[in-house]
């Protein structure tokens, strides 16, 4: 479709948005309301453009003028994320029309009307949207000199959210965000005209996904109250990296001021999280600048006491002197890196020692051949067992998307469509595409279909004997893009025979399936040989292990012999421990973390403040010196070189977005254990201030800012 | 205590009226507010959960649809609710000196009720009478005009004797059964679905 922006002819697709024709165009239109996730509604009125369209006359013909065809122009300046362009449009931005400057300017000084200017003590300058467009866009001076509107400041909407209402130039975008995303209609707009805000009557936001509303508030009216007055944008060191809370492995931005993490904001993965994290990806990320165990610790006449590497190194010396390296058990938490496991299976062969695992996994591998997008635009998803709230809390977005009828807005070289015409405020659902059978109690409130009972939900599927659970499998046989989650509650107790009927129902419906791992890289690390071999100890039978060394496991629990831990914190292991060496958190690792849906994606290193905490494959380095032996892999180089050779991937360059490659073998082993998946580790306390990071106490908070009562519906 | 517990009839007629889905609904939540409104006087937080639950929806949007109108009241209003109108002909007839005359005597503010239960005051937006400004409407009767200070006197003390004057113009009542409209005085206006008449004549 040809449309004119600016003189500049452009070909682009049928339904494109006005503004994107802009932004296509590599202009610029201001705007706040518009959002790419969202539903485009016009609202704040600072997209405005001069529009027009050739004519048609009775007969067929374009109207011409002179060789041209006449353009008939709208008499008024339009709104740009809600215009459709049509073929032959002609648009016109500031750029080039007066009328749009003066509309702008005007629109601005409009907004500005009685928002309070608080710029200099509020939080978001330097990244606030309204900032950026007053000084660009506005008149630089305003002509209304009386006394500004006041509102209530400082509101807690929750303990993560804080509320200025002054600050809000009704956007929507946070009222949209909780109807469209998670489907929570909590946030709406109270009272009208001037007297509008933004207010809830549920008592709080619901935990999940309520962070994503500071990250879309284009002014400083929704803060992260367990980021804000921490630092300004510009202060920040941003690491663009990868979350390794839960193995979808969403899209981050890890903010670091003077060596202290401060701040995770959610960054745009299209693929995998669109532009969403969850709350504890968001702000459970204390842990990582509080309490962190800074030096190695050995333990000296029965207690722990500070020391250095050397001093470390040569006390497992002494500890593991006349035991046979092979009696050496290696355990990993499984939101290792790649790189790290790769270190771990190198050594755990050069010693020769069977008893190597990671944990949290699974006692068997179910293949994963959905992704994330399929999930999005699937048209039927079965979710079977699984508390996505504590799994994968971005995969139950993609399955609410699916609800929604799986509308992805399309990419132009600008970016993701700012505004897609196609998502609509309340969008219709169909529940009756999706069957919960047992476990994610969140999801189940969405779902045409519930069963409950998620133990042995898989054999019942697959052999339904109620009319419910005939009722799912049909779902998936009549669905022409069907997608089957399965979840804890199946994936622990998997034998062969429900893998092979599984096999069988895939193969018979078409069905892709999503098999949600148990940890951040269990997907990627049952490709390395991390799991115990013949004779070999697991990780359950971690007491009866001569020796131990543990990467970041904390089981409560200790070796019959000399215990080794590798942990970020002291943890309660970490107390029993012979030696602690200190390991650094996943916001400060380099290397390769396998998601859900088997996309390695990369992890960067954020400027914090680790004393002399270690990677494992340091770790491991000074260990094999402790044994006298010189392992192959000492650093991050020689670990990708050896996954370049082990898995067949380069992963010394990924794109930001990730890629899925084939990894090959996949390694397995019964497990004594049981695994419960849990989000939030107690180091990641959902209230912060309960964790000394300084952010006052919510019963403090109200008592400053006393919650007074609205007048409601009356004037 | 419920309000619709014991009204299934009564929620029965109200959904009647809109379609039998998750839209439909909701669309029943106006008439709904009304009628909880029309007995209690105002809209409590917990009726405003009780008909968010009927309607399938959160009471952040109940209270988001209420607030958007002045009709609605979430708190307790006075026997005789005088709305200011506030709006530009009204302020220029002198609506504001007269809210302020008002305010002070009754010694009362919007949200607040005098002590023996009588007045409550609201500034309201246009209530459509600009020719006969400025306007007060008492609860949803009618309106008075041309409010002077002196008449203004004169309503106060009629209220206060429980003998409100007739209103200077009843408000319209919309909708009666058969879609007539009806003043409050019981005159019946306008046309009604009775009268209206298929295209191209009688079918």
């Amino acid at each position: 479709m040809k449309v004119v922006v600016d003189d500049i002819e452009l070909d682009l697709p049928a339904g494109t948005s006005g503004l994107d024709a802009v932004f296509a165009a590599g202009r610029d239109v201001p705007y706040f309301c518009a959002h790419p996730y969202l539903s485009p509604v016009g609202a704040c009125r600072m997209c405005l453009v001069e529009s027009g369209s050739p004519r048609r006359n009775p007969d067929g013909t374009l109207v011409m003028e002179g060789e041209q065809p006449k353009i008939f122009w709208f008499p008024k300046p339009m709104a740009a994320c809600t215009m459709q362009v049509t073929e032959g449009m002609h648009i016109r931005t500031a750029k080039t029309s007066d009328v749009v400057a003066k509309a702008q300017a005007g629109m601005m000084e409009f907004t500005l009307l009685n928002h309070p200017l608080d710029c200099p003590t509020c939080d978001k300058g330097g990244a606030c949207e309204l900032q950026d467009r007053a000084f660009e866009y506005g008149y630089g001076a305003s002509r209304y000199g009386f006394d500004r509107r006041h509102a209530e400041k400082h509101f807690p909407l929750s303990d993560f959210v804080i509320l200025d209402q002054e600050r809000c130039i009704h956007c929507k975008r946070c009222v949209r965000y909780f109807e469209e995303v998670p489907g929570q209609e909590v946030l709406d707009f109270i009272e009208r005209g001037g007297h509008t805000f933004i207010d809830t009557e549920e008592g709080g936001l619901p935990t999940g996904f309520q962070g994503n509303i500071t990250d879309i508030c284009p002014v400083g009216a929704l803060l992260d109250n367990v980021a804000r007055f921490r630092g300004r944008n510009w202060e920040y060191d941003h690491t663009p990296t990868t979350c390794t809370l839960c193995p979808v492995g969403c899209a981050i931005t890890v903010d670091a001021r003077n060596g202290r993490l401060e701040r995770v904001v959610a960054r745009e993965n299209r693929e995998v999280n669109e532009v969403w994290i969850c709350d504890a990806g968001r702000f459970g990320h204390v842990f990582a600048s509080e309490e962190r165990l800074t030096r190695p610790l050995v333990r000296v006449k029965g207690e722990l006491r500070e020391a250095d590497w050397d001093e470390a190194i040569l006390a497992i010396r002494r500890g593991l002197g006349g035991l046979n390296p092979a009696d050496l058990a290696l355990y990993l938490n499984a939101d290792s890196t790649l790189e790290e496991g790769a270190a771990l299976e190198a050594l755990a062969e050069l010693i020769g020692t069977p008893s190597v695992d990671h944990w949290p996994r699974y006692g068997a591998n179910v293949e994963t051949t959905a992704t994330l997008t399929d999930v999005a635009t699937a048209d039927a998803v079965v979710v079977l067992g699984a508390d996505l709230g504590e799994e994968a809390p971005v995969l139950e977005l993609r399955v609410l998307e699916m609800l929604r009828g799986g509308i992805l807005p399309p990419e132009f070289p600008h970016g993701t469509a700012i505004a897609d015409l196609r998502l609509v405020e309340r969008p219709t659902r169909h529940p009756e595409r999706l069957a919960v059978i047992g476990g994610a109690p969140r999801l189940s409130a969405h779902a045409g279909l519930r069963v409950t009972g998620g133990q042995r939900a898989l054999a019942r599927l697959l052999r339904p004997d109620t009319d419910e659970l005939r009722a799912a499998a049909k779902l998936l046989a009549q669905a022409k893009k069907p997608v089957l989650i399965l979840g804890a509650d199946v994936l622990h107790s998997v034998s062969r025979e429900l893998a092979a009927g599984l096999s069988d129902l895939v193969t018979r419906t078409g069905t892709k399936v999503l098999a949600i791992p148990a940890a951040p890289n269990s997907r990627g690390l049952a490709h390395l040989n991390l799991v115990p071999r013949a004779g070999g100890l697991g990780y359950d039978r971690l007491a009866e292990a001569r020796a131990a060394f543990l990467s970041r496991l904390d089981p409560g629990r200790r070796a019959r012999g000399f215990t080794i831990v590798h942990d970020t914190h002291l943890t309660a292991t970490a107390r029993l421990a012979d030696v602690v060496l200190p390991a650094v958190t996943g916001y400060e690792k380099r290397g390769t973390t396998v998601n859900l849906e088997g996309r390695l994606l990369p992890l960067r290193q954020a400027a914090l403040e680790a004393g002399e905490g270690a990677d494992l494959i340091r770790t491991l380095t000074a260990l094999a010196e402790a044994l006298g032996v010189r392992t192959r892999i000492r650093g991050l180089k020689s670990a990708q070189a050896l996954l370049a050779e082990r898995l067949g991937v380069d992963v010394t360059d990924l794109p930001n977005s990730g890629v899925i490659r084939p990894l090959g073998r996949t390694f397995t082993a019964p497990t004594g254990l049981t695994f419960t998946p849990r989000l939030w580790k107690e180091r990641m306390h959902p209230n912060p201030e309960r964790r000394g990071s300084r952010v006052p106490d919510r019963a403090d908070r109200i008592a400053t800012w006393e919650r007074t009562g609205q007048a409601g519906g009356d004037d | 205590m419920s309000y619709f517990a014991d009204k299934p009839s009564l929620l029965a007629d109200i959904f009647s009226r809109y379609p039998a889905t998750p839209q439909g609904r909701r669309s029943a939540l106006m008439p709904l507010l009304r009628e909880v409104q029309d007995a209690e006087g105002f809209v409590s937080e917990a009726r405003l959960a009780e008909i968010a639950q009927l309607c399938g929806t959160t009471a952040t949007e109940v209270r988001s649809v209420m607030s958007f109108y002045s009709t609605y009241h979430t708190l307790p209003t006075g026997r005789y609710h005088l709305q200011v109108c506030s709006t530009l002909m009204c302020a220029l007839a002198g609506s504001d000196e007269l809210w302020d005359y008002l305010v002070s005597e009754l010694d009362v503010v919007p949200g607040e009720v005098t002590p023996d239960g009588r007045f409550s005051v609201q500034k309201v937006e246009c209530l459509g009478s600009c020719g006969t400004a400025p306007v007060v409407q008492l609860n949803d009767e009618g309106y008075y005009e041309q409010v002077t200070r002196t008449k203004c006197d004169r309503l106060l003390a009629a209220l206060r004797a429980e003998t409100p004057p007739p209103p200077d113009h009843p408000v319209p009542v919309t909708v009666r059964e058969d879609g007539r409209q009806m003043l409050a005085s019981g005159e019946r206006v306008g046309a009604s679905v009775a009268d209206l008449v298929p295209l191209g004549g009688e079918a």
